[in-house]
């Protein structure tokens, strides 16, 4: 992680995590007419704007929960740039549309590049993660589900109705599993690289 | 990767290793390129899986608000563009400007010249639950929403304890049961329901200390009131309301 200042707009970055109504609401207000614009513009629709735009800040969520995100750069550019990635990533996946883009000449210096950068792939890794844990068996994913909510591996053990030892064994096999299934994922080479 | 290399990760990770056995390991990370590929993709998949278990709570709360803020907002955006197609909406949003406009100044006028009650705040506005469950739900969301909004409590409560038993996790529902306790006396009830909520993680948390503040109110205990207010943090939606009753009570 780089040592760089975290700018002011980081109030955002908390807000998001704290749930507070008010900032979102002022993200709504200030950042989000000019992604819709943009995605408007860009082949899509206002609905489609809705749904980029909820993902990208769901995945700030996470990468703030997760990663203690730290922004070191303003937050109308990072977002920005966030979304417009995500869009462009949509308009390959579905490229029977006809795509029509027009690259836009915000500036934007490497720092917000670097940030949105990371950002993109932490998103792209969590919907990968979240696939390949919904493709676990049903055991491995009870296990686990219970091992990281009740934390005590002795209340799992028993509300699993297993030994102690087991459940710990247990625990690393499957995320070990989760490991093998990941690792074996193309995506996941791709993002690494 | 063979079985016994993932129960050595989680040994590691969970520090339960001998000194000698981490230098050991150490060592295998680096010159064992592939050993050290899968720790990293165990270790983040730990993380990930930590995180999203632990969190799921507070996430699926953020996600529910985040989403009626979007909604609003696009809903919004539709009406400048498309002129009166949702005007039932925006009739309601009417409605309930006037009516805020009369129940603020009527607080005004009133609190000038008498102590604060439980009925000063008891406008609880038009609940809309969210909707995450199968159909069989759909009907006793409407009975619970329509009771509610009505202030026929008995119901409400009736039909909220009902979904509830269906959706043991849901933050919000257990926030309006507390409501509907509240104004149905049963205050045991209500103080115990939102001291979970206010201690919980979920976006309800500073509703709930809101009216555990006027659940004491409601009970005459001013003292309790004005020291459950004093907690709730700026940034929460009732904090004004919250600072001047208390100024009130003091």
């Amino acid at each position: 992680m780089s040592e760089k200042k975290i700018h002011k707009d980081q109030k955002y970055i908390d807000g998001l995590l704290q749930n507070n109504s008010f900032i979102i609401q002022s993200i709504y207000d200030k950042y989000v007419p000019k992604v819709v614009n943009y995605i408007k513009q860009n082949s899509g629709s206002a609905d489609e704007a809705q749904d980029v735009i909820q993902e990208t800040l769901i995945t700030i969520y996470n990468q703030a929960s997760q990663k203690k995100l730290q922004l070191t750069c303003p937050f109308d550019a990072y977002f920005f740039l966030l979304c417009k990635r995500k869009w462009l990533n949509e308009l390959k996946k579905s490229s029977n549309k006809e795509v029509t883009i027009n690259e836009e000449v915000l500036s934007k210096d490497d720092g917000t590049q670097e940030l949105a950068f990371e950002t993109s792939v932490f998103g792209e890794k969590q919907a990968l993660f979240s696939e390949m844990f919904n493709n676990l068996g049903k055991a491995c994913k009870d296990l686990l589900t219970a091992t990281f909510k009740i934390k005590s591996m002795e209340e799992v053990a028993k509300s699993l109705g297993v030994t102690y030892a087991y459940a710990r064994k247990k625990k690393s096999l499957c995320i070990g599993k989760l490991t093998e299934l990941v690792q074996g994922s193309p995506k996941f080479n791709q993002l690494n690289s | 990767m063979e079985d016994k290399n993932y129960i050595l990760f989680e040994s590691y990770l969970s520090g339960e290793l001998s000194s000698d056995e981490v230098a050991a390991f150490e060592l295998r990370l680096n010159t064992e390129p592939e050993f050290n590929q899968a720790f990293n993709t165990y270790k983040e998949l730990s993380s990930f899986l930590e995180n999203k278990l632990e969190n799921e709570e507070a996430s699926a709360a953020f996600e529910a608000n985040l989403k009626k803020i979007s909604d609003k907002h696009f809903s919004k955006d539709e009406l400048v563009s498309e002129g009166k197609q949702k005007s039932k909406v925006f009739k309601f949003y009417k409605y309930a400007v006037a009516a805020s406009v009369i129940f603020f100044l009527g607080l005004f006028t009133f609190n000038q010249f008498s102590n604060p009650t439980y009925s000063d705040f008891d406008n609880h506005g038009a609940i809309s639950l969210t909707v995450r469950g199968e159909q069989n739900q759909q009907d006793l969301i409407k009975i619970a929403e329509e009771a509610f909004n009505a202030g026929d409590y008995i119901n409400a409560e009736e039909a909220l304890i009902d979904l509830i038993k269906q959706d043991v996790e849901n933050i919000e529902l257990k926030l309006y049961q507390a409501i509907t306790s509240i104004e149905l006396n049963k205050f045991d009830v209500a103080d115990n329901l939102l001291e979970d909520i206010k201690n919980g993680n979920s976006a309800f948390k500073h509703k709930a200390t809101w009216y555990h503040g006027l659940s004491k109110l409601k009970q005459k205990d001013h003292k309790a009131c004005v020291d459950i207010l004093k907690t709730l943090p700026e940034h929460a939606d009732d904090y004004e309301d919250a600072q001047a009753l208390i100024k009130k009570l003091d």
